[in-house]
């Protein structure tokens, strides 16, 4: 331990660049975990957050709520399958409105209120009892979206007022400011967006589907497909994985994390690598007058962690300020996954310094007799 | 000491710089993922506007510079074509869809487009009839191809496909680019609630002199929101913000770069600080043995871009055809000069040691 401490302090270049490098690393692969798991919640958290068991698509929506229209007959044919509880349209579309004073875009969601398709996240107020109220994204609240905030709709058809009676977690849609609603509010916003005449039918984006007490989900999503042409029933946990983004989403993220999984052990094992070749003249006198070899060991493997922790602590900083610029997407500083990503490459970062510590334990104190030079 | 000597070091000695290179060689693999996607994302996203050939977008204020929210109606468009300095007004609309195409079980993802002035690589739409159109070329991986009839939403509206264009694609969805009557004939069949008149579309595009977008926005009392191509561009959703966000873990990773090369060539100029005390007395000049350390940063960047390269599109080939990554060959050159100059500002952290070595002390320790 006091070797490796003293050798740290006496080489605070090297060290210093080392640990910053790290830092950097491990802060690059907090941020995008971040990213990835804010860039999910903002995308379909609304979809995932709702209460109807089954969600069934028009099947040229390739899973896309925002193309998917359910015609009259399709709604109809889907309610009389077996298993379907109640089968009620659950609208979704992106508007203009004007929140706290600014104009924005929000996506509304419509359900028959008391239906499926409801938000499960409640976190203040209620649900909405009567058209014109709505539960909104709690992480909009301060912009206009909180309890009491009314919330207008613009378009060319004129304009339509929200009232907020409940907000609720991870409820966005889009990465935008997201509220549920009655389908018949839900309607009439559409009309006004589209400057359509008072009366105009809206169709449902999907059928949200609630099941019979004791059918399956995924049973009943089977007996839908079979029982109904032209549709893609789903159920929500396979509707938030097949949702268009999120799994190019995961698999990009993936491949660029992956990497610099890679990266932080290779930089670190590299490292101590050149660092043990170096000092391995010193090393070898150590050996020569009676370390032994688990004292040199151990202090190297001192030095992995104590570079390992002071780049964690660097990157926690990097990431603390970060995830302020990225407020957006309601991504909040934890600790957890910083100690878990830590740990993670803390042990990946003593696997590849095992090969330095190979070299450490292959050292022969009679080299420093020999003066034949000393072979690593 | 002339530059053979580093370089003959490279070639007699090349493990010891192997773990360097193979850092490298996955850094630079990383950035040309990262700039992959970004391209992909960008370019899929807004190659139907940047092909625009035109100065100016005109939307409907209420939109927030939202094609689809916007509408145009015919007295505003009367207004538009009447300030000074607009030469030519063309309709413009979007909407997006699935179609089934022929022989394919999955229906393709597609953006049908109407338009009136033609975008650049787009033909005249008066070369077009209704119910025809040119597609854009990535549709091909869908299975779309020339003569080819796709059954269009919901309704299955028929669009007959009659030409290729390139880099046109739309919100990440193949375009098609029909008049507007087909467009209009989609949009209502497929979008009864968002259904538009036979004299309304969704922006206007223009062509002109002067300062179009204040003077239009004037003459239309408020009532329209007027953006530049390349504006109209930043405007489509998540565009301005990918754009940041990509650069910012670019930039990020490219001074990781810089510290793992400059911790590498520092540790290896420690290691030979006695042979540089050497080197000097017999007359090499730091400048020459510090030429000689920034030209193997040179070489193991090379080689390391070389092997990155190679990864990166071996990953690109084997990854899913729904991830956007699109490797350009700008993206190359980008990735290459910003590891090269990383490369070398990480080098020439080992510049003072280098300066500092003396020769008289040195000579006499080993190297």
């Amino acid at each position: 331990m006091f070797l490796a401490w003293h050798e740290m302090r006496r080489s605070k270049l090297r060290f210093g660049l080392l640990t910053g490098a790290v830092g950097l690393l491990v802060f690059l692969i907090l941020f995008q975990q971040a990213l990835l798991g804010g860039l999910i919640t903002q995308f379909i958290g609304a979809v995932r957050n709702q209460s109807a068991d089954v969600l069934v698509f028009n099947d040229q929506a390739r899973k896309n709520i925002e193309g998917s229209i359910i015609l009259p007959e399709q709604a109809a044919a889907v309610a009389a399958v077996e298993g379907v509880a109640v089968a009620s349209p659950l609208g979704e579309s992106t508007f203009t409105v004007q929140a706290d004073g600014s104009e924005t875009d929000a996506v509304v969601f419509g359900y028959v209120l008391g239906g499926p398709g409801a938000p499960t996240t409640l976190s203040a107020g209620r649900l909405p009892t009567a058209d014109g109220e709505a539960v909104a994204s709690e992480k909009d609240e301060a912009d206009g979206f909180g309890i009491g905030d009314t919330v207008t709709v613009l378009g060319p058809g004129g304009t339509l007022d929200l009232t907020v009676v409940g907000v609720a977690r991870d409820l966005n849609y889009s990465v935008s400011p997201t509220m549920f609603t009655s389908f018949d509010t839900f309607a009439a916003a559409k009309r006004v967006r589209n400057g359509l005449a008072e009366g105009t039918a809206v169709l449902p984006s999907v059928l949200a589907v609630q099941v019979a007490d004791g059918a399956d989900a995924e049973a009943v999503v089977e007996r839908i497909a079979a029982a109904v042409g032209g549709v893609e029933p789903l159920t929500r946990q396979q509707a938030v994985d097949g949702s268009p983004g999120v799994s190019s989403v995961r698999t990009s993220f993936g491949v660029i994390l992956g990497l610099f999984y890679l990266v932080v052990p290779l930089v670190t094992g590299l490292f101590f690598l050149i660092v043990t070749f170096q000092k391995a003249s010193a090393l070898t006198l150590l050996r020569a007058i009676g370390a032994r070899a688990r004292t040199l060991v151990v202090a190297l493997l001192v030095q992995v962690v104590l570079v390992m922790a002071l780049g964690s602590l660097v990157a926690f900083g990097l990431y603390a300020g970060a995830l302020q610029g990225v407020k957006n997407l309601g991504v909040r500083v934890e600790v957890m996954p910083v100690v878990v990503t830590s740990l993670v490459v803390l042990a990946l970062a003593l696997v590849t310094s095992l090969v330095a510590v190979r070299r450490v334990l292959r050292i022969d104190p009679l080299d420093a007799t020999t003066g034949a030079g000393v072979h690593l | 000491m002339s530059l053979k000597l580093p370089l003959r070091e490279l070639r007699r000695r090349p493990t010891r710089f192997l773990v360097a290179t193979v850092v490298l060689a996955f850094l630079s693999t990383l950035l040309l993922f990262l700039g992959g996607l970004l391209d992909g994302l960008y370019l899929g996203s807004t190659g139907a506007i940047r092909a625009q050939d035109a100065d100016v977008i005109v939307y409907s204020s209420t939109a927030r510079d939202s094609f689809l929210r916007s509408r145009i109606t015919a007295d505003v468009r009367s207004e538009v074509d009447a300030v000074d300095g607009v030469d030519a007004v063309g309709g413009l609309g979007f909407v997006l869809l699935g179609a089934d195409v022929p022989g394919e079980a999955d229906p393709a993802d597609v953006a049908i487009a109407g338009y009136e002035l033609a975008p650049k690589g787009v033909p005249e739409v008066s070369s077009l009839y209704d119910g025809q159109g040119v597609a854009d070329r990535r549709l091909e991986d869908q299975g779309v191809g020339v003569g080819d009839t796709l059954l269009i939403g919901p309704a299955k509206t028929e669009v007959t496909v009659v030409g290729w264009v390139e880099d046109t694609a739309y919100l990440q969805q193949g375009t098609i680019w029909v008049n507007l009557a087909t467009w209009r004939q989609v949009q209502n069949a497929n979008r009864p609630d968002a259904a538009v008149a036979d004299d309304v579309v969704q922006a206007l595009v223009v062509r002109g002199s002067g300062d179009l977008a204040a003077a239009i926005d004037t003459a239309t009392g408020g009532a329209t929101s007027t953006l530049t191509v390349e504006e109209a561009v930043l405007a489509l959703p998540g565009v301005e913000q990918q754009n940041s966000t990509f650069n910012q873990i670019i930039y990020s990773t490219l001074v990781v770069v810089l510290a793992v090369v400059g911790l590498f060539f520092s540790l290896l100029t420690l290691e030979r600080l006695g042979l540089y005390g050497v080197l000097k007395a017999v007359g090499a000049s730091s400048g020459r043995l510090f030429a000689g350390v920034v030209l193997q940063a040179v070489v193991v960047t090379i080689v390391a871009f070389v092997a990155g390269s190679a990864l990166a599109m071996a990953a690109a080939a084997a990854l899913p055809s729904g991830v956007p990554l699109q490797l350009e060959p700008s993206r190359f050159v980008f990735t290459f000069t910003a590891l090269l100059v990383a490369s070398v500002l990480g080098s020439a952290i080992s510049l003072r040691k280098v300066l500092h070595v003396d020769p008289a002390a040195a000579i006499g320790t080993s190297s």
